[in-house]
């Protein structure tokens, strides 16, 4: 018999603000999140990093794609609330120091940038997919970004893009 | 963007969740992975006032019991499901179900219970209703049905699209249910009503905490999903086959066929295994079971795709998975 | 022929850098202190009178700082088409009654997202509905809904017509006596529509008697003139700031009443406002493409010539003008440029349905015209025993051919490309295999070809691009240009253009570009026009820059401006290196000796310099572009014959877009509209039903995602050059490539499968459809012939 005490949170009034601590790109910052709020709301808009875009909100393109905790997840479908304390990494987190990413580089010599408006997502889904899988093949490749569309491109730069970047002998098209 | 205000409290454990939820009431909604409860927030489909999370619930690894049993919390990730390779080497027509949900994102966010529990869907119902069909439907709680105005108010056709839902019917799992007297456990196929408006049989507070596969003795498997593009997408028909041969390679000892996104639940087609079963699987049987289980379906169009296609889509797919399942059968391997 | 150094190498984008790190700036990411958000109340009936609208308990609810219906505006119409005789017809917000579902009826700006949804539910509205008709074939008919009147120029029978195009040379009648094989069909092209990731968004902001706006467009100066015209307010007052743009493909040209709102409603706030389209709004309430309905009658020799035809294309234009006008011109234009057709007779009517405005969709027209002609001519092919290869060659264009309207083919390069496309394909070892010795299993392959012209740049406002080069005076410049970025390159070709003229680095150009207060008036990116009239007012502002360099080294070494060579920053003598001075050295002369100057150079361009106006968009007459892009593609494509579900396997696509700027880009232009192409083709469609669109999302509304992309393969056949110094042509690729290869679609689906559709997509389902009527068929002829068919 399951017995509610003292010891069981108890839901305070409605809607109340909490402080949370996230790790943006290595930096902790705290801010206060009302629970409606999206994971993707927040990180545009009070932590102000806009590189994370918001293109359908009910998670059906990917364009808000963010790593959290290292898993590539939708920043539109995740509330902010829910992720204090955790590892937070966006588009703007992927060069070091001013270095662009080996993904970064590759996705400027393989014309897989047109728009740019899927890149910050898409660049988040490829970063993961070579983190655990660093010389995916083609079926791997698709079956990590078939959640993040792009209309520009028709996709096949963007394969090569992963396939410079994992190192898989396609070589730049653009100097 | 979720255009109305609503609380949050976090669950430390599922038993807390359902506690919290018990004395919350139809007010509160358990948040798991997000992705079918949040988009049906933002569409405000359902207004919970409070929200119970449980993403700081620990899953288990999937663990084997003693009579060889694979036990699955239920808030276990779809991504952590399908790289498991326990359930990849003892259920692989799990692992391929799960696999075929929605995108890497989907995945990795939605949980095994999630996936089970998700509402049915319509294209009418699934979308915010500012200016389009503003009107609430049957199931938002009005008077009408856009899709089928004849309908009566007891009758709402959307569907359930899980992916995975059949594959644990064709596995023959039980699904375990946490409420305030404790736990019970049901079939998988009794986890769902057969009604578009209230397609789950468990009650508000109840939670489903874990998915317990029994040691399967059939090795032969087929897993489809029906799609336009091959990913991404929810299924138009998603197909389960588990069976065993006898000694023969051919007659059918055992099989299982369990279908989804084709009416308001699963469906474990009963009159297809009866078919079946004792018979010999050659091609003209198969073909044959394969249009029967149109007519036992009967599926419901939805989302764009008439009754016709449907059927059509079905008939050769069931058949397809069918012959894939004999063949690992009769390979050996699973 | 002097080595390039920068033109026709594949530079990396010069945005690139800040797209892969996020900090490229979109509308949606423009901040300013104090902003409210903005909403837009829609509307819920296809067709209704607004009899009252009373926003007094919007403006009361706390934190709402205004509220606007049409009242509130100056009345001033806008439209696609503005012309005497299109002249604007669509109000910023609805006046006295609603034409379609989302058509805007008014706009609230208040402190949070909350406040300003409760709001939309606080303005009390009262509707009658009234009849409304959704199929333009219903809404031509006498007695049916009137949505408008007629267009008082349209002479015939019909009701709701928004415009009409007719033009005819020859004797059609005469021509289909005359022929030896006359077939006539009908085509129909579903709603689909643009499915760009950059949702509309746009922030104003009034301040000091000034708008600032951001916006998501193709073209900065059209949404300043737009913008300015409605709010009544001189064009100095108004500043389209640049703003990174997340693709377009069409559906960001027109004034959106969201914009005016954002803008309207600033100026009574006194604070920036910020609208940003939800992407159910986009898909039920925004612009789509046009679907077309194409009947068509063609007669030819038994050779397969082409000897006359008749087409009748009705547009379902939507609930205003909207660009319906322009599309049943362009399907004329797209019909009468890659062939020879000696007679011809051409209608098109735009009709009003009560459904959402159209827009121009890539190709504006051409996928379905060339779909819908190119599909018949493989018919007609095969009546006649020709090869689809044989019977393009003989009814293509070739180079330095007079068209019917007075333009010139130039240095077209059909037939190059017909040629090409097949060898490079295989096509006719390919063609009908799988038709005569069916393979094992279920998958049938097949092949179609399809061939398109597109136009590269046309007369519409503001017509001309201007750009100006000014140089920094340690030899770099920054180069100002009006022309905007939609993701196709634009910055980048630009600055190798003037790269290559100043004979500087690439690193050495920063481009500021696409706003209205400090860059030259530009095109806009919409009439596939950026390359050929941008690209040549960069190259001559660059050339005028590179002029006065000239000018003033020659002056300060003593040498004449012919002898001097220009190479990386330094200007030397062309046969004695040594004698040489760095741009650095000519720039502080400039200055020191003539009087200050800096050195600027200025450059504009237009297409069709000897021509004022677009042609007729009622009677076509009229010189149209100088530059005609030819293109003929090839698609593989598999079908599994049990399920109908097909896929394109491999695309060709041989172009000649006059020689490539950057081939990388182009490239990458070919795969995008490959891409959309086969969406187009097997997946995508908008679906209505009495107005409401029931798959306003992506999971509905399926665009191809990685699992769909082909092999995309593409060769130029390169009729035109650049020399530094000279004006170039290149014509067009962004856009004129998704007509072919859907065409080339359509064929390769009956190649595989000998079932012909005669619309689009080609669903599994109707595919299966046809197959099972093609079974019936053989069945039905079997039985006959052996007699079994029952009386």
């Amino acid at each position: 018999m399951l017995e509610v005490n003292e010891s069981t949170p108890v839901a305070a009034r409605r809607s109340q603000s909490r402080l949370i601590s996230l790790c943006i790109n290595g930096e902790w910052r705290e801010v206060a999140v009302k629970p409606r709020l999206t994971l993707a709301e927040v990180i545009r808009d009070s932590i102000g990093l806009t590189g994370t875009k918001a293109s359908c909100e009910s998670g059906t393109c990917g364009a808000c794609t963010i790593l959290l905790d290292g898993r590539p997840v939708l920043a539109c479908l995740t509330l902010a609330i829910e992720c204090d304390g955790r590892q937070i990494q966006t588009v703007e987190g992927l060069a070091e120091g001013g270095k662009l990413s080996a993904v970064q580089e590759a996705f400027l010599d393989q014309g897989a940038v047109q728009c740019g408006f899927c890149t910050p997502g898409m660049l988040m889904s490829v970063t993961a997919l070579l983190r655990e899988n660093p010389k995916p093949g083609r079926e791997q490749i698709n079956k990590a970004l078939e959640g993040n569309l792009c209309r520009c491109t028709g996709y096949n730069a963007i394969v090569d893009a992963v396939l410079q970047a994992s190192g898989q002998g396609v070589k730049p098209v653009m100097e | 963007m979720i255009l109305f205000d609503f609380d949050y409290e976090r669950a430390a454990t599922l038993r807390d969740a359902a506690a919290l939820l018990a004395r919350l009431g139809d007010d509160a909604r358990a948040l798991a992975g997000g992705t079918d409860l949040l988009p049906n927030m933002r569409s405000e489909l359902v207004r919970p006032g409070v929200l119970v999370g449980l993403s700081g619930i620990e899953p288990g690894p999937p663990g084997l019991e003693a009579d060889g049993a694979l036990r699955i919390d239920a808030v276990m990730r779809l991504a952590s499901l399908a790289q498991s390779a326990l359930v990849r080497e003892k259920l692989p027509l799990l692992a391929e179900s799960v696999h075929a949900v929605g995108s890497r994102q989907i995945r990795e966010m939605g949980t095994l219970g999630g996936n089970l529990c998700q509402e049915t869907r319509c294209l009418y119902l699934n979308q915010k209703h500012d200016y389009q069909f503003a009107a609430p439907c049957f199931k938002r709680g009005g008077d009408c049905c856009y899709p089928f105005p004849r309908n009566d108010r007891q009758t709402c056709w959307s569907v359930h699209m899980s992916d995975v839902a059949p594959a644990l019917m064709a596995l023959d799992a039980e699904i375990e249910i946490l409420g305030p007297g404790g736990t019970r456990r049901i079939g998988a196929a009794d986890l769902y009503t057969g009604s578009g408006l209230k397609p789950l049989s468990i009650r508000g507070a109840e939670l489903v905490s874990a998915v317990i596969v029994p040691a399967q003795q059939r090795t032969g498997w087929g897993f489809h999903k029906s799609t336009v593009r091959g990913g991404l997408e929810f299924g138009m028909a998603v197909i389960a086959v588990s069976l065993q041969l006898a000694q023969d390679r051919t007659t059918c000892a055992a099989v299982r066929v369990a279908v989804s996104a084709v009416r308001e639940r699963p469906l474990r087609l009963a009159s297809v295994e009866r078919m079946l079963t004792g018979a010999p699987l050659d091609g003209q049987r198969l073909a044959q079971a394969a249009t029967e289980a149109g007519k036992e379906i009967n599926p419901l169009p939805h989302h764009g795709f008439s009754r016709r296609h449907l059927l059509d889509n079905i008939r050769v797919y069931l058949r397809r998975t069918l012959e894939q399942a004999v063949e690992r059968a009769r390979s050996g391997c699973a | 022929m002097s080595e390039l150094s920068y033109v026709g190498k594949s530079f990396r984008r010069k945005d690139g850098p800040d797209k892969v790190t996020g900090k490229a700036v979109y509308a949606q990411d423009v901040k300013l202190p104090n902003t409210l958000i903005g909403r837009i109340l829609r509307s819920p009936h296809p067709h209704a009178r607004i009899v009252r609208i009373d926003t007094t308990r919007a403006r009361a609810l706390p934190g709402v700082k205004a509220v606007i219906t049409v009242e509130d505006t100056k009345g001033i119409k806008h439209g696609f088409v503005e012309t005497p005789r299109y002249p604007p017809d669509q109000e910023v917000l609805a006046r006295g009654k609603v034409v379609h579902v989302g058509e805007e009826i008014a706009a609230v700006a208040a402190v949070d997202q909350l406040t300003a949804q409760r709001a939309l539910e606080l303005i009390e509205i009262e509707y009658e509905p009234l009849p409304a008709v959704f199929d333009p074939e219903e809404a031509m008919q006498p007695g049916a809904p009137e949505i408008h009147r007629s267009h008082a120029k349209y002479a015939g029978p019909h009701s709701n017509v928004g415009g009409n195009t007719e033009t005819a040379w020859g004797d059609v009648e005469k021509g289909f006596a005359e022929s030896d094989y006359v077939r006539e069909d009908r085509f129909e092209c579903q709603l689909r529509t643009h499915g760009y990731l950059e949702p509309h968004a746009t922030l104003a902001h009034w301040e000091n008697d000034k708008l600032n706006v951001w916006t998501s467009s193709m073209g900065s100066f059209v949404k300043r003139a737009k913008l300015a015209k409605t709010l009544d307010l001189p064009y100095s007052s108004v500043r389209v700031h640049k703003t990174y743009v997340g693709g377009t493909f069409g559906g960001k040209i027109d004034l959106y009443s969201h914009e005016y709102c954002a803008a309207r409603l600033s100026m009574i706030t006194g604070r920036p406002v910020q609208v940003v389209a939800s992407r159910e709004e986009i898909f039920s309430a925004y612009r789509h493409a046009q679907p077309l309905i194409l009947e068509i009658k063609t007669g030819v020799k038994k050779d397969g010539t082409l000897v006359a035809q008749r087409i009748r294309a009705i547009n379902n234009a939507g609930a205003y003008r909207g660009s319906g006008v322009v599309v049943i011109f362009l399907a004329w234009g797209f019909t009468m440029i890659p062939y020879r057709i000696p007679n011809l007779k051409y209608e098109g009517l735009s009709v009003y349905t009560n459904h959402t405005v159209r827009a121009p969709q890539r190709g504006h027209g051409a996928p379905k015209v060339r779909f819908a002609i190119e599909s018949q001519l493989d018919m007609i092919a095969e009546a006649l025993g020709i090869d689809p290869i044989t019977i393009r060659l003989r009814n293509a264009r070739g180079a330095g051919e007079q068209l019917p309207n007075g333009d010139n083919t130039h240095r077209g390069g059909l037939q190059d490309c017909i040629r090409l496309a097949a060898e490079r394909s295989g096509f006719l070892d390919k063609f009908g295999r799988d038709r005569k010795s069916p393979p094992g299993g279920t998958i049938r392959r097949g092949i179609g070809i399809g061939v398109s012209a597109y136009m590269g740049g046309t007369l519409i406002y503001p017509n001309g691009s201007g750009v100006i080069v000014k140089m920094n005076d340690d030899g770099s410049a920054v180069v100002l240009t009006g022309a905007i970025d939609i993701g196709q390159g634009s910055e980048t070709v630009i600055s190798q253009i003037v790269a290559e003229e100043l004979s500087i680095r690439m690193d050495d150009i920063k481009i500021i570009s696409s706003d209205t207060d400090t860059t030259p008036q530009d095109i806009g990116a919409w009439i596939s026009g950026m390359t050929y009239v941008t690209g040549n007012a960069a190259r001559q502002a660059a050339t005028h820059a590179r002029e006065k360099l000239l000018e003033v080294a020659s002056e300060k070494m003593g040498v004449a401006a012919d002898q001097l060579v220009l190479k990386d920053k330094v200007v030397s003598h062309r046969l004695d290196p040594e004698r040489r001075l760095t741009y650095r050295e000519v720039i502080a002369h400039s200055v020191a000796t003539r009087r200050g100057d800096t050195i600027i150079g200025e450059g504009y361009w237009r297409t069709m310099r000897d021509e004022p106006n677009h042609p007729s968009l009622a009677t076509t007459k009229g010189r149209w572009t100088e530059n005609y892009a030819f293109s003929t593609q090839v698609a593989e494509v598999e079908v599994d014959i049990e399920t109908g579900e097909a896929r394109l396997v491999k695309a060709l696509t041989v172009h000649d877009c006059g020689f490539p700027i950057n081939p990388a880009l182009v490239k990458g232009q070919v795969d995008g509209q490959i891409s959309m192409a086969l969406g187009h083709a097997f997946m995508e469609e908008v679906i209505t039903k009495d107005g409401y669109t029931l798959n306003p999302n992506w999971l509905d509304y399926r665009m191809p995602t990685i699992h769909n992309m082909a092999v995309s393969e593409d060769a130029d056949v390169i009729t035109e050059q650049y020399r530094v110094g000279q004006p170039y042509r290149t014509k067009e690729v962004g856009e004129g490539l998704v007509s072919g290869i859907l065409a080339a679609m359509g064929n390769a689906v009956y190649d595989a499968t000998g079932v012909r559709l005669h619309g689009t997509p080609f669903t599994a389902e109707r595919i299966l459809d046809g197959l099972k009527r093609l079974q019936y068929q053989a069945k039905t002829a079997r039985k006959a012939k052996s007699g079994t068919l029952g009386a």
